[in-house]
């Protein structure tokens, strides 16, 4: 089991590194000169030439890149302060925005606690509500409710992130006054309350979809011998469904949750945008608008890496709960 | 693919009817667009009154929908965005469908055999466009290319999107493969490329035509996630994207201007998933 997980872990670093090395290529191929977006439309070309230099985009793009993988990680820890982020033995150098001229490293510790709140809390949203309608749902299969629950999952999952986004903003926050419309707060209340419809907006996909995920499971589990046997020994239909089938129908549910990261990625970007969040997908937005390249590299870096570790999560899970996984093919 | 009987189950379903319904509609909106529209959707109407308190002109008889900002008729917008969101969705999805469908088959046909690691190779490959944070890349393709068109759109949301097919497509190859008919042919001496097109491609079609309808709803979101931010069609193209995000501004004098194509794109997601679930139902049925 160590030797197969050994192997799994290997294969993570490998695709965060083919993941990197693409995107470094990919966005220092492609024809817009980031030198130029800095100066400005009307620099002259002596000063554009200069901020070329000065960012080294003159040099030749393997040597560029070659620089970029060996600072990437370094061994020996860094002194504080120093823009770049120790992980024990090694340290993460993620280089320094064109633009702000901060240690990208900074950056993306400052934008990660705001995408965490949300993007928590969103999860958080999503498996409650999710479970107990899907539970709710398959318990008065049939009936009005079911029908009706069925038929708002099917408009939760075809509504985009940002439609769901400016419909809540729109009702709750100008409407209702219930919320503030955008920004993050200062105090810790403040932007709990705030991060509440940036959730409910990044959750509602994931509810719809986790409602009818876990109705279908438990619809299908509802078949099966020991819930029978449950049901003949005179148990209330409720306590069949919580105690017996909703157990069984939690494992799909912990696979989509890592899959599902992914997708969570994609609405953060958009939603950070909508209520002006400072979050990782606002700061995204922002450095591939401006073409701050040593910034998005940091983004997709930091994305890709929490989803292949999610998956490498998941992939534990299996090999610890199911001995076939372990011992291979 | 779609048999007597799956047809009869499509039939009796009434979502997926709805959903066809919708599609129909839509793809009839953005067809008959010219004909329907007497303003050019980029022409500024400034003919068009203004209303005594002085915001924006809403509907009349003249301009169905009202007029945006710059005077221009939001109807034929509309319908002019129609055009783009589902020519782009259609088109990607043809696209992502084609390529998916051939690495999966690929992958699927050469895993059990000598050459497995055909299959290996694609599957990593697979792998790592799955971790690619989709929409971030797809927005960095678009901005990194200073001017964007409908055919850069089109190729970049065709290619970073045909990973999650290629795996299915593979798993389903898999099954194929083992098939008694499919072991005849093999040993009469069909080339593999014969095969792949004459016993597997019948039968993995169904599925294929499930995920493209889904992924053509995921089309039309991203492409209007797109222009939304901001880094999808340039101005002053009418997308359903643009619409909604220039339309925002006036939520609070003409909320009609952003509800107009947020309704438009809702709609159309949900036709195509609607109709994604009937095809999937009335193909694959799980309980007759």
């Amino acid at each position: 089991m160590i030797a197969h997980l050994l192997r799994k872990l290997g294969w993570s670093v490998f695709t965060i590194w083919a993941v990197v090395t693409a995107t470094f290529f990919v966005f220092n191929v492609l024809p817009e000169d980031p030198a130029r977006v800095i100066a400005g439309p009307q620099a002259r070309p002596q000063d554009v030439a200069r901020i070329r230099e000065q960012l080294g985009l003159d040099r030749p793009l393997l040597i560029r890149y070659a620089q970029y993988t060996s600072q990437l990680v370094r061994l020996g820890g860094g002194t504080p302060g120093d823009g770049t982020l120790s992980l024990g033995v090694a340290r993460i150098d993620l280089g320094v925005s064109h633009l702000k001229r901060r240690p990208v490293v900074e950056l993306l510790g400052r934008a990660l606690p705001p995408t965490l709140l949300v993007g928590s809390l969103a999860l958080v949203f999503q498996l409650l509500l999710g479970t107990c309608a899907g539970v709710v749902s398959a318990a008065r299969r049939g009936t009005i409710f079911d029908w009706g629950t069925v038929a708002l999952t099917l408009v939760g999952i075809s509504a985009p992130t940002f439609l769901i986004g400016l419909v809540l903003q729109y009702l709750l926050a100008r409407g209702l006054h219930w919320f503030p419309l955008d920004g993050y707060g200062r105090s810790f209340a403040e932007r709990l309350h705030a991060a509440v419809l940036p959730a409910l907006t990044l959750g509602l996909f994931g509810a719809a979809y986790y409602t009818r995920l876990i109705r279908d499971e438990l619809l299908g589990l509802l078949g099966q011998d020991y819930v029978r046997t449950a049901r003949a020994k005179g148990q209330r239909e409720l306590v069949v469904l919580l105690k017996h089938a909703l157990r069984n129908a939690l494992i799909p549910l912990v696979t989509v949750i890592g899959l599902d990261l992914g997708a969570l990625v994609g609405g953060a970007i958009v939603t950070e945008k909508i209520f002006r969040w400072p979050g990782i997908g606002a700061l995204s937005v922002e450095a591939i608008v401006d073409r701050d390249g040593p910034v998005v590299m940091g983004v997709v870096l930091l994305f890709s890496s929490a989803v292949v570790l999610a998956n490498f999560l998941v992939d534990v899970a299996y090999a610890l709960l199911d001995p076939r996984v372990s011992r291979g093919r | 693919m779609l048999d007597p009987r799956s047809l009869r189950r499509f039939r009796k379903n009434r979502g997926a009817l709805v959903g066809l319904g919708i599609v129909v509609a839509l793809g009839l909106y953005a067809l008959l667009a010219p004909a329907l529209s007497a303003f050019p959707p980029e022409l500024s109407d400034f003919t068009a009154p203004r209303t005594p308190s002085g915001t924006l002109s809403g509907p009349s008889a003249r301009h169905w929908l009202g007029v945006d900002h710059l005077y221009r008729d939001v109807w034929s917008r509309l319908a002019h965005g129609a055009r783009i969101s589902l020519g782009v969705a259609l088109l990607a999805t043809t696209l992502s469908s084609v390529v998916g469908a051939s690495v999966g088959m690929l992958a699927g046909w050469f895993e059990s055999t000598r050459a497995r690691l055909v299959d290996t190779l694609l599957m990593r490959l697979v792998d790592i466009g799955l971790s690619f944070p989709y929409l971030l890349l797809v927005m960095a393709i678009g901005a990194a290319l200073g001017d964007v068109t409908l055919s850069t759109i089109l190729l970049v949301l065709g290619l970073t999107s045909w990973f999650g097919t290629a795996r299915l497509i593979r798993s389903k190859t898999i099954q194929v493969r083992g098939l008694d008919y499919v072991l005849a042919s093999r040993a009469l001496g069909q080339s593999t490329f014969r095969l792949l097109l004459k016993h597997v491609l019948p039968n993995v079609a169904g599925p294929l035509i499930v995920v493209a309808s889904a992924s053509v709803a995921q089309m039309i979101i991203a492409e209007s996630v797109l222009s939304y931010l901001q880094v999808g069609l340039p101005p002053p193209t009418a997308t359903w994207g643009r619409m909604l995000q220039e339309g925002q501004s006036y939520l609070g004098v003409s909320p009609r201007l952003a509800v107009a194509p947020g309704v438009c794109i809702f709609l159309a997601v949900l036709g195509f998933n609607l109709l994604g679930e009937g095809l999937r139902d009335a193909l694959d049925p799980r309980e007759d």
